[in-house]
């Protein structure tokens, strides 16, 4: 459970909210299933395929992703290690919204990329 | 279009602007400190830390020892995946390609997300010969586009302008005008450049690292601008210096822990995307075509010599928050792509010495830039290599080949040294009124010598 705790506390450090069990109802949001979680810095992965198009984390102002809790791996490492060399079109590893500090250095949400990432964790099985 | 070639005059005239004007001082000093801060509190949060850097430089010294041999694996492994590759030895090539394949799809306008090989090859220029409009899409590299200006900082382009320039910018661009507050003007940029996103017939992106195992290239990006760039036209050209290789996923691994870290202080950017070929088998979007050009430009002659390790250079700006005379002087003073540090030792490599005199001796040589380079490389060494080639080339003038032997001759006897020590002293009251020192003093105080100067002999 270690690996979930983590993630949600990291996944929430960057500005992601993090819902358990049920997709919260946001009208014009773009849904997609993450294929992994990152735990060490509360990223989610996603893999492009015919159900899953880029456009659904992109285009939307919101994007909500479900992540099942047993997808979660500690970082990178384990992650590269699991997809091996058998990597999709595009994999995206999105932590956060999309954000920039390119004026007087300030931060800024939702510059190109969503404004808000909500995460819903899902049970094993 | 980009300049490289730095004339001597070009640093000084520069930098002394730079340096007059208070308002870029304190954009200075505030961007980099805070950069500089968050790295050092990323890196603190690594027990691993050097490590980690002892195994990056590993990985990227290993790519350069068979640059040639991953080249080739790289364009196997992407063709096998219904990319396609071109090996560009000059910048003319790599521009011309590009505009080729704009030219083959009749795009107008092809959308653009930040990359400094783009830049360095001027390829903005070469698009726009051939009647395609090149828009960037980073917030920084747009609002400098607006401006018709170049990046002054590798991960901060734009660390120099003002909410208020930004607010004129925009309104100018977008007809309406825009308050100067952070959330107005994100919105407006957002507004604007959604367009270019949707009817962009190509896509331009740069690559931070690309993995020759597999044929992927890594963006990455925290607006996600590179993403868009890349999934929505139909065509996607990613440009990258041949360097950029690493052998597998798990060395990617390696770099991608230690890039964001250094350059932002993020243990990740917000984007971090591998791409592997263009669009598959049922898939709803994606790019139906994608190319990468890898650019040799000068690159190839640095394989073997002691310069080499400059190309193990992940770009993530570091050594420019650290550096004393970036701090002072911003990037503009260095060249229109290239800055700091590593631009001081990249440039004159990639375009002569003869043609950037005036780089290698942009450094105070503390050495602050190698001990914050992620990739361990010996930054301030080499600044200093090069001031040697520049006397053993015969660049250095006449005067400072002379005066150097005549220093190393007094001070490798006693009785030189102590006749130096007295001249300096009676000399003190003029030295900042002529040749060198009075350049020296030129906002700053000379230091004095105390009076027991001769008794710590």
């Amino acid at each position: 459970m270690r690996l979930v705790e983590d993630f949600v506390a990291n996944a929430e450090a960057v500005g992601c909210h993090v819902h358990r069990g049920a997709a919260p109802q946001i009208e014009g949001a773009g849904v997609s299933t993450a294929l992994y979680g990152l735990a060490d810095t509360g990223s989610v992965v996603l893999a492009a395929g015919p159900e899953e198009p880029r456009a659904n984390s992109l285009l939307p102002e919101v994007h909500v992703t479900l992540l099942r809790e047993d997808r979660i791996l500690p970082g990178l490492d384990e992650l590269f290690a699991a997809v091996g060399n058998d990597l999709p079109s595009a994999l995206a590893i999105v932590t956060g919204p999309s954000r920039s500090a390119d004026i007087e250095q300030k931060l800024a949400v939702g510059v190109h990329g969503p404004r808000e990432v909500h995460v819903v964790l899902l049970a094993d099985g | 279009m980009a300049e490289l070639a730095q004339p001597p005059p070009r640093f000084r005239e520069i930098a002394r602007g730079k340096l007059g004007d208070a308002r870029v001082q304190v954009a200075l000093d505030e961007a980099t400190d805070r950069l500089r801060t968050n790295r050092e509190r990323a890196w603190a949060e690594l027990p691993d830390i050097q490590e980690l850097r002892q195994r990056a430089h590993e990985i990227r010294m290993a790519v350069i020892d068979d640059l040639d041999v991953h080249v080739a694996r790289f364009t196997a492994a992407l063709e096998s995946r219904g990319g396609r590759v071109f090996l560009a030895q000059t910048a003319e090539e790599a521009s011309a390609y590009v505009a080729d394949v704009c030219r083959r799809r009749g795009a107008k306008l092809a959308a653009k997300s930040k990359s400094m090989v783009s830049e360095e090859i001027g390829l903005n220029a070469a698009l726009e010969a051939v009647g395609v409009k090149p828009v960037e899409t980073d917030l920084g590299e747009y609002i400098l586009q607006l401006a018709g200006e170049h990046p002054v900082h590798i991960v901060a382009p734009a660390i120099e302008k003002t909410a208020g320039q930004v607010a004129e910018l925009l309104s100018a661009a977008g007809g309406k005008r825009v308050p100067p507050e952070l959330e107005a003007l994100t919105n407006a940029a957002r507004t604007q450049l959604r367009e270019t996103f949707l009817k962009a017939e190509v896509g331009i992106t740069g690559a931070n690292f690309a993995v020759s195992e597999t044929g992927s290239i890594c963006l990455v990006t925290n607006e996600g601008n590179a993403r868009l760039v890349s999934s929505l036209p139909p065509v996607h050209v990613a440009i990258m210096g041949m360097e950029r290789l690493v052998p597998t996923v798990a060395d990617l691994s390696v770099l991608l822990r230690l890039l964001a870290r250094s350059g932002t202080g993020q243990r990740l950017t917000v984007y971090t995307t591998l791409l592997t070929g263009p669009r598959r088998l049922g898939e709803r979007d994606g790019p139906e075509e994608q190319h990468v050009v890898i650019l040799d430009n000068g690159r190839t002659n640095l394989l073997r010599g002691r310069y080499r390790e400059m190309l193990a250079c992940i770009r993530c700006g570091a050594c420019l928050n650290v550096c004393p005379v970036y701090r002072k002087t911003g990037g503009a003073a260095y060249s229109d792509v290239y800055s700091g540090p590593m631009g001081a030792v990249l440039l004159p490599l990639l375009v002569g010495l003869q043609e950037a005199p005036s780089l290698p001796h942009a450094s105070s040589l503390c050495g602050a830039c190698t001990d914050a380079c992620p990739v361990k490389i010996p930054l301030h060494e080499l600044l200093l290599d090069l001031r040697r080639d520049l006397v053993a080339e015969g660049v250095a003038p006449w005067w400072e080949r002379a005066g150097f032997w005549l220093w190393s001759w007094a001070w490798s006897r006693p009785a030189g040294y102590r006749l130096t020590t007295r001249l300096a002293r009676l000399g003190q009251p003029l030295a900042g009124l002529l040749g060198p020192g009075r350049a020296w003093a030129r906002g700053r105080a000379l230091p004095r010598f105390g009076r027991r100067y001769r008794d710590r002999r």
